[in-house]
C-alpha cells in the first residue's frame, strides 16, 4: 500500500542491482565506467551506448569455447555467443559456484549467465569488456529465444528514451549514438530467429 | 519566524467587534511571547487575543476557546470548539487518562481523550456534547483531540442520525475509518491481550486488522462481511492496519468480491539463494524456523526430530527492477517437478545430501524466465503460483516492425 512517507523504513538498506539486457554488440561499445560514490564497496557501472548505467548483466547464448588458465588461482575465461556478436565471460576462485558451473557445462551448449561486466584498457589502448560470472546455467533453445525477445525489447525500450534522462543525455554526448544504428542491429538479432 | 498573517487574523476578529486595533503592537506582542518566552504560536495567538479580549470586554470572540469547527477541518497544534457525539468509548491505556475514544459528527470522526486531570463529567456513549477550548494534537500520524482542564463540556441534545461513509480499503489513511469488508483470513494470535488478526478485504485491496481483549468484545466470524464503523487505521512500517476495539460491528448479509492482494511478476530468474531446496525446519511448535548443517536451532538448540521442507528463495529480475521471491513447497514441486518425496529420497542416497537438491533445482529453474503470483512484502513475493515462460514468435513480428518501423 502506498502510504505516506512518514514512519516508513526500509527493511533493506540497499536494493539488488537489476540485471540489464544487452546485445554483445552493444556491450562491446561500451567504454565509460564510473562508481557512484566514494565509498570502496560503492556499485561500479558501465554507461552503455543507448543511455543507461548497468552494474550486473543476464545475457543468454551459445557457449563455444572455454579454457582453464592459472595454476595455484584457477580461473575459466568462456565465449559466449549472441545474434550480434561475442560476450567474454570469466570466473574465478571468488566466484567458485560459477566456475564449477563452466566446469560442467561442455561446449556448444545454450547458457544462461548472470554477472557484472568490467572494462579493461589494454596496454596498446585497446578497450576489452569481460564480464564477471555470477552463474552459469545450462539452459534450452527456447529460453535463448526468448532472452533475444527480451534483449531487443529492452534496447528499444532504452532508443526510444534516448536523451531523456542524465544518463541518456551523457550517453548521446559521449557516444554520439546513432539510434538508427542500434535499431539495425536489435532488427537483425529478432530476423535470426525462427519465426 | 512571520507573525503578521496571525497579527491581521486578530486585528481584524477585533475590528468586527467595531474597537481599533494595533496590528503592529500585537505583532510586537506575538514575536515577544514566541521568541522570548518560547510560547507556542497557537498559544500565542489565544494569549494575545484573550488579552485584546479583556481590554475591550469582548465576549465571544472565538479565537479563545478556538473556532467552532466540524471534526473534518481541526488541524494539530490548534484549540477549537467542537459539537459531536460519542461513537466509541475505549478503556483507558493508562491512569492518567480518564476516558478515550471517538467522537464524530456529520463530517467526520476523529480520536479523543479526556485527562484524569481534567475532572471532566463522564461522557457517555451515543450522546452529543459541546467541547469548548479543546486542543487538538498529532498521535501517530493523525489528528487527536485533547480535552484538558480548561475544556468546557456541555451535553446537548440532538437527533441527528450519523452514518459514517464507507471507505475502500485502498483508500485508508491513517485516522479513523470505516469499511465493509470481508474476513478472508485468521491469524494465529502473537501477543495474549490480541483476542484475534487476521485479514480483511474488499474489492478494492486488503488490510491486516487486530482486536485487543476487552469485555464484551466478540471475534469476527472468517468469511463473513461486516460493516465496520469507526475503526482506527494505524500506520506501522508504510503498512496500514485496522484496530477494530474502536469500531461499531455489524454483520452483513450476503458476500462481497474481495480482491486477492496478489503481485504478479515476471523476469528471468538470475540467483539462487542459499536456504533453497530442502530444508529442515525446527519441530517446536510455532517455532519453525530453519535449522543449520547441526540441526541447530538459533532458539530451540539442537533438534534431531527436525521436519523437512521444500522451497526456493531467489531473485526475480525483469531487467528494470530486481525482487525476491520466497516458493512454497508445492509450488516448487510443480515448477521443478521434485516432490518432497523425492526430494527426500535423493538427500539420503547421495553423497551430496541436501546439497545435491539445491544443484538439482538450480540447474532447472536458474537463468530461466518465470512468471510468478503472490502476495507482496516489503518487496518480496511470498509466491502462490508460477510458471515457466517461453519463446512466442508472434512477439518477434511485434519487436521486428518497432525496430524496423522508424528507421
Amino acid at each position: 500500500m502506498a502510504g505516506p512517507a512518514r514512519g516508513t523504513f526500509p527493511r533493506r538498506d540497499f536494493e539488488r542491482e537489476p540485471a540489464r539486457r544487452v546485445f554483445a554488440a552493444e556491450l562491446r561499445e561500451s567504454r565509460i565506467h564510473f562508481r557512484e560514490g566514494e565509498d570502496e564497496k560503492s556499485p561500479t557501472y558501465i554507461l552503455l551506448p543507448t543511455g543507461e548505467r548497468c552494474n550486473r548483466i543476464f545475457l543468454v547464448g551459445t557457449l563455444t569455447e572455454k579454457k582453464k588458465q592459472g595454476e595455484q588461482n584457477l580461473f575459466y575465461r568462456a565465449r559466449v555467443v549472441d545474434p550480434t556478436g561475442t560476450f567474454f565471460i570469466m570466473a574465478g576462485s571468488y566466484q567458485p559456484e560459477a566456475m564449477q558451473q563452466i566446469a560442467r557445462i561442455d561446449p556448444p551448449a545454450f547458457v544462461a549467465v548472470v554477472g557484472k561486466p568490467n572494462v579493461y584498457e589494454t596496454p596498446d589502448g585497446a578497450v576489452l569488456i569481460s564480464v564477471r560470472c555470477e552463474s552459469v546455467t545450462a539452459v534450452d533453445k527456447n529460453t535463448r529465444d526468448r532472452w533475444v525477445l527480451d534483449c531487443a525489447k529492452a534496447t528499444l525500450d532504452r532508443i526510444d528514451a534516448l536523451g531523456t534522462t542524465p544518463d541518456g543525455q551523457r550517453a548521446v554526448e559521449e557516444y554520439r549514438t546513432d539510434p538508427a544504428l542500434f535499431r539495425k542491429l536489435v532488427y537483425e538479432a529478432l530476423s535470426q530467429l525462427s519465426l | 519566524m512571520d507573525y503578521s498573517d496571525t497579527a491581521d487574523r486578530i486585528s481584524l476578529k477585533v475590528k468586527a467587534k467595531g474597537h481599533e486595533a494595533d496590528t503592529v503592537k500585537i505583532e510586537g506582542k506575538l514575536r515577544r511571547l514566541v521568541e522570548e518566552f518560547g510560547v507556542p504560536p497557537a498559544e500565542a495567538e489565544r494569549t494575545v487575543m484573550n488579552e485584546l479580549a479583556r481590554e475591550f470586554s469582548l465576549n465571544g470572540l472565538g479565537t479563545a476557546a478556538g473556532e467552532e469547527k466540524s471534526l473534518n477541518a481541526l488541524m494539530a497544534g490548534e484549540w477549537a470548539t467542537v459539537e459531536a457525539k460519542v461513537v466509541s468509548l475505549t478503556s483507558a491505556p493508562s491512569s492518567a487518562i480518564a476516558q478515550s475514544g471517538i467522537l464524530a459528527d456529520s463530517s467526520g470522526a476523529i480520536r479523543f481523550v479526556v485527562w484524569a486531570k481534567a475532572n471532566a463529567p463522564l461522557l457517555e456513549h451515543g450522546k452529543w456534547y459541546r467541547f469548548e477550548s479543546a486542543v487538538v494534537d498529532e498521535y501517530r500520524g493523525s489528528a487527536n483531540l485533547k480535552i484538558h482542564s480548561g475544556t468546557v463540556i456541555k451535553e446537548i441534545s440532538r437527533d441527528t442520525v450519523l452514518i459514517p461513509e464507507v471507505t475502500p480499503i485502498a483508500d485508508l489513511t491513517p485516522g479513523i475509518g470505516s469499511v465493509r469488508a470481508k474476513v478472508i483470513q485468521e491469524w494465529d494470535t502473537t501477543h495474549d491481550r490480541m483476542l484475534q488478526s487476521g485479514l480483511l478485504g474488499d474489492e478494492t485491496g486488503t488490510v491486516k486488522f487486530v482486536i485487543w481483549k476487552e469485555e464484551g468484545k466478540e471475534r469476527l466470524v472468517p468469511g463473513m462481511v461486516y460493516t465496520l464503523y469507526y475503526a482506527i487505521v494505524d500506520e506501522y512500517s508504510g503498512r496500514y492496519s485496522l484496530n477494530l476495539n474502536t469500531a461499531t460491528v455489524i454483520p452483513e448479509e450476503g458476500d462481497i468480491p474481495v480482491s486477492s492482494g496478489d503481485t504478479r511478476f515476471s523476469g528471468a530468474l538470475v540467483h539462487i539463494a542459499p536456504g533453497s531446496g530442502l530444508i529442515k525446519r525446527c519441530p517446536v511448535e510455532g517455532c519453525n524456523r530453519v535449522l543449520s548443517r547441526q540441526n541447530y536451532c538459533p532458539v530451540h538448540e539442537i533438534q534431531p526430530g527436525f521436519i523437512y521442507d521444500l522451497r526456493i528463495k531467489g531473485w526475480l529480475d525483469d531487467g528494470m527492477v530486481t525482487k525476491e521471491i520466497l516458493v512454497q513447497r508445492e509450488v516448487t514441486g510443480q515448477l521443478t517437478g521434485i516432490s518432497m518425496e523425492q526430494a527426500k529420497e535423493l538427500a539420503e542416497n547421495n553423497p551430496l545430501g541436501m546439497d545435491e537438491v539445491f544443484l538439482r533445482i538450480r540447474d532447472l529453474i536458474l537463468g530461466r524466465y518465470l512468471s510468478c503470483s503472490g502476495r507482496e512484502i516489503d518487496s518480496r513475493i511470498l509466491v502462490n503460483s508460477c510458471e515457466f515462460l517461453t519463446f512466442n514468435p508472434e512477439e518477434t513480428a511485434s519487436l521486428l516492425n518497432r525496430a524496423g518501423g522508424a528507421s
